[in-house]
């Protein structure tokens, strides 16, 4: 009991017990307990303690520690010896080195490149200081039988916000603008993504500005704030600060604020700011009106995420109570009571870019699907060269057996064997690793090209990837290694060395469990490909409702004015064009507000239905290649259709089966005199996809008026650029003002796809490398055990079996793993897969003979490979293989 | 030659030893050392001086000689060898011999 109290740290104790030798150990350890009770007499005990700590840990030195079990030299010797014998083996069997490396390299790199997409895509929006606390928000409306699901607000919920909740630090609002014609010197440049912001922009998100000051740079009106790069295309300087830009050749804008480029993993991608304040229904009191401001609030920090929704719930309810009482004569209550909502909700910032698709995005936002899909193929791909790597470890272990079978013998323990097969294994994958990293170095640029990402290869050189990589290769190194190494290490020497373990393990059902995974994984990423290449096909051949090829789009029609008439006559004159038509509601344009329409003058709201009103000319339908169903189209001899309306056949269908024709329809046309106009219908378009495949074609409404947001040219099949240059030379003699700038409408269709695209060349490229892989594993495993059995062949060869019976022989084992694995991955693949297409409102269908191709494709691939091997050593002359012992 | 180059520090701990004869250990030896020269002495540093001279042979030791004050643990009694007695008299032979070849006149302060 005594001691107890005298006794110094206990771990100390045994530390020092633990590293100190033998020689030392009781000598040192009573000197220093001796020492420790003298102290205690004259200092508190946790000084003593200290002091104590301090003696053992100047022990550790190697004249200590050194002699307590094997001495360094020795274990350094034994390191080296593995390293030594793992050199000659590589050497040895040059074949399957080649195969194992390269095997692994190139799975590692494609997990590399693959890691870095993941990385970028999960990096996006993070970067922003208070990244945690701002969050957008996001409105759905409930109204009749419009559910729409908005990223959008009304012009002050913010504001009101700010003002109202505590929780609410900060807020600020973004909008398109569209883009600017800036002048430089006598040209006109577009300068596209330009976007509407308030003052407070810089408050929220982190983008440095270079010159000016941020709190006043988008306070007044006509100020612009612009980013380097735009200030070094039309300065070739960045500090721009108080120059003036000439926009759309009228106005001027002064430049108040140069800010950094954004940096790519952010979720808009404006370069231009131009200030909030000069938009007068930015201040537009209205709640249940326009939703088209992408709002962004600050919390304080520590505010609650939940709380603060459902304030801006009560807040909401409020303020559109009154609102409704005024425009529909109806309580918020009653409001509600027939179904209807509206339900705020927040979204993350980092969450925006990954995991939300609502309407009103600013910009096109990532998948988190397609972010899991590819990590999974990436895991995938390593996986099957892990256990290529592991087949053929154990596979070969025949020809190793002798050798471990020796070392114990000589008195080798299980440990050291097991040590020696991962520092094998380990310094493959090293080697492998090297290779895959300069794999991942020269193709990454094509790779970027693929993704349509600037992903930078310096990337996998920070301390954070870098880490990541030497984890896993001495990981990958460990795993592959461990089965071999465990394996082997566990043979009994007296049977080794007997012979009688020397067929190289023929019944090793966990290789051949390995081998089945390999290829199921294979099948599925096959039938992934072929589906998503059918999909792709699907979208690019399904009638939409128009005819896209040879349309022909100008830009900076608005700029035009009173030459737009003219424009329009000139051109038409031209051989090769046939139609044109004004506007610039085009099919293939993302986002458009919906407006409300109502059946009845009294605006009920069980009689409303909520559609995009998109305003063309008479030449709309025709130059489009739409179809009318019924009625007619706008004619501009008929002054009553100004107020005429063609709607589509979900439009129609919404309203019911009777007679639509000569229907009325009402639209407030002001909130607050009620002013209604009416429409009556005089057409039904058939339905055109006028957004994503991924929806349904919602319902849409043609009127007539002037919309100068461009102009779209129908061209007669022919010579295309011969037809683009004449209209040039027109456009040039009417507007030389103006930049003349097109695009084709197919191309823009094509662009929508772009996401879709890209993950299908990916997965094509990913399978096919799977594949390889699968098949390096395979090819390995048929030439050993082509190899293995050359006696059996022989004696078979000399009884009279055939070329073709012991081909037959071969291949059966192998092809009998792969029908397993096409078994087992065909259900999988079809879950996965319909899973996929669901997510597309129109999609093409899933059919047997798809898996059937997929599995028969691996079948074939997995033949070709053992029969190369099959057949070589079938023809072999039995005298060879025979001769020998 | 290399092997029987004595270090200061060795020097004093070999005759630390000498002076304490029979109770030569290690605390011992560092209490006896701090005595003598003032300095403080690390307990690792002694016990790495004597594994070192034992290696060189000028040290032998034994375990023994357990009290209470030292948890009942044994001491390493260190004792000096033949080649420690010869190397401390080599090395106080060198020291006379070359005091003697240092000119009177150094010790008395004449200025050349």
């Amino acid at each position: 009991m005594k001691q107890n109290q005298t006794s110094p740290p206990r771990w100390a104790l045994r530390f020092f017990k633990w590293f100190c030798n033998q020689h030392l150990a009781e000598a040192v350890l009573g000197d220093m307990l001796e020492l420790y009770i003298r102290r205690r007499k004259s200092m508190p005990k946790w000084k003593a303690d200290a002091l104590f700590v301090a003696n053992v840990i100047q022990f550790v030195q190697p004249f200590a520690i050194r002699g307590k079990s094997t001495p360094t030299l020795n274990t350094f010797d034994m390191y080296k010896n593995y390293f030594t014998i793992a050199w000659r083996t590589f050497l040895k069997s040059k074949g399957y080195s080649f195969i194992n490396i390269v095997g692994l390299a190139v799975g590692l790199s494609a997990c590399l490149l693959i890691g870095l997409y993941v990385k970028h895509e999960l990096s996006y929006d993070r970067f922003h200081e208070k990244a945690d606390r701002v969050y957008r928000v996001n409105m759905e409306l409930k109204f009749g039988d419009n559910h729409l699901n908005l990223a959008v607000a009304n012009p002050l919920f913010g504001e009101t916000a700010k003002i109202e909740i505590p929780q609410v630090e900060q807020t600020t609002r973004l909008q398109w603008y569209g883009s600017l014609l800036i002048k430089k010197g006598d040209d006109n440049i577009r300068e596209r993504n330009v976007a509407w912001a308030d003052s407070t922009l810089f408050d929220v998100f982190t983008l440095p500005m270079l010159w000016g000051n941020p709190a006043t740079a988008l306070r007044e009106p006509n100020s612009i704030v612009i980013t380097e790069s735009v200030a070094r295309k039309y300065f070739d300087r960045a500090d721009v600060l108080g120059e003036t830009l000439t926009i759309n050749n009228t106005e001027s804008r002064k430049i108040t604020g140069v800010i950094k480029d954004l940096p790519s993993n952010m979720h808009f991608q404006f370069t231009s700011f131009v200030p909030v304040v000069e938009r007068e229904d930015a201040l537009d009191p209205t709640w249940a009106g326009s939703q088209n401001w992408n709002t962004y609030l600050l919390l304080k920090p520590g505010a609650s995420e939940v709380e603060a929704t459902s304030l801006l719930n009560k807040m909401v309810d409020n303020h559109l109570g009154p609102e409704l009482k005024s425009i529909l004569g109806k309580t918020l209550n009653e409001f509600n009571s027939e179904g209807n909502f509206f339900k705020v909700s927040l979204t993350a910032l980092p969450d925006i870019y990954l995991r939300s698709s609502r309407i009103g995005e600013l910009f096109g936002t990532g998948n988190i699907q397609y972010v899991y899909i590819f990590s999974a193929i990436a895991a995938c791909i390593l996986i099957i060269a892990i256990i290529n790597f592991m087949n053929l470890a154990t596979a070969r272990s025949a020809n190793r057996a002798r050798e471990v079978g020796m070392r114990k013998v000589m008195g080798s323990m299980k440990s050291a064997l097991v040590g020696q097969f991962i520092t094998e294994s380990v310094l493959t994958c090293v080697v492998a690793m090297l290779l895959a990293v300069g794999i991942a170095i020269g193709i990454i640029p094509f790779f970027n090209e693929l993704i349509g990402k600037p992903i930078e290869i310096s990337l996998l050189f920070t301390p954070q990837v870098g880490g990541i990589v030497l984890v896993l290769t001495l990981l990958v190194g460990v795993l592959a290694g461990s089965y071999p190494a465990f394996y082997l290490s566990a043979f009994q020497p007296v049977s080794v060395l007997k012979g009688s373990k020397s067929s190289g393990g023929k019944r090793s059902v966990f290789r051949n469990v390995l081998v089945v995974f390999q290829f199921a994984a294979s099948v599925l990423l096959i039938t992934g490909t072929l589906i998503v290449f059918r999909q792709l096909q699907f979208i690019q051949q399904k009638d939409v409702g128009y005819n896209r090829s040879q349309l022909l789009t100008l830009y900076n029609i608005d700029k035009l004015g009173n030459r737009t008439e003219s424009m329009k006559t000139s051109l038409l004159q031209i051989t090769g064009v046939d139609k044109v038509t004004v506007t610039g509601y085009l099919p293939v344009n993302f986002y458009r507000s919906n407006e409300s329409f109502f059946t009845s003058p009294s605006l009920e709201v069980k009689d409303m239905i909520s559609m995009q009103k998109w305003t063309v000319d008479d030449d709309y339908v025709q130059t489009m290649g739409m179809q009318l169903l019924e009625g007619r189209n706008f004619s501009r001899d008929i002054a009553a259709d100004t107020s005429g309306i063609i709607l589509n056949e979900s439009a129609a269908k919404f309203l019911g089966t009777d007679q639509i024709l000569e229907k009325k329809l009402y639209r407030l046309e002001n909130e607050q005199t009620k002013e209604l106009k009416e429409y009556r219908v005089i057409g039904i378009v058939k339905d055109f996809n006028f957004s994503s495949l991924r929806e349904q074609v919602k319902p849409l409404a043609f009127i007539t008026g002037l919309n100068d947001g461009g102009m779209t040219v129908r061209l007669q099949a022919g010579d295309l650029t011969q037809a683009v240059t004449a209209i040039e030379t027109k456009w040039k003699s009417i507007a030389s003002d103006l930049p003349f700038e097109y695009s084709f409408l197919d191309a823009d269709f094509d662009q929508l796809y772009k996401g879709e695209r890209q993950s299908g060349n990916l997965i094509t490229y990913f399978a096919t490398l799977s594949i390889i892989i699968s098949c390096l594993g395979l090819f390995g495993l048929a030439t050993f055990m082509a190899e293995q059995r050359t006696k059996e062949i022989g004696i078979r060869k000399v009884m009279g079996a055939s070329v073709s019976g012991i081909t037959t022989l071969l291949s059966k084992d192998f092809l009998k793993l792969v029908v397993i694995a096409v078994v087992i991955a065909i259900p999988a693949a079809w879950y996965f897969t319909s899973r996929w297409l669901q997510s597309f409102a129109y999609h093409t269908e899933l059919e047997w003979w798809i898996f059937a191709v997929a599995s028969v494709l691996a079948l074939i691939i997995a033949l070709l490979t053992v029969s190369v091997q099959a057949i070589k050593a079938a023809v072999q002359n039995p005298v060879n293989s025979l001769r020998v012992e | 030659m290399k092997g029987t180059y004595l270090g200061e520090f060795e020097e004093l701990v070999l005759l630390s030893v000498g002076i304490l004869f029979d109770d030569a250990y290690g605390l011992a030896i560092v209490d006896e050392l701090e005595k003598q020269t003032g300095r403080t002495i690390m307990i690792s540093s002694a016990h790495k001086a004597l594994v070192r001279l034992e290696e060189k042979g000028y040290l032998k030791s034994k375990l023994g000689g357990s009290t209470e004050t030292r948890g009942g643990r044994d001491k390493r009694l260190y004792q000096l060898t033949q080649a420690g007695k010869k190397v401390l008299a080599e090395s106080r032979e060198l020291r006379n011999e070359m005091w003697k070849q240092v000119p009177k006149i150094v010790w008395e302060g004449g200025k050349l």
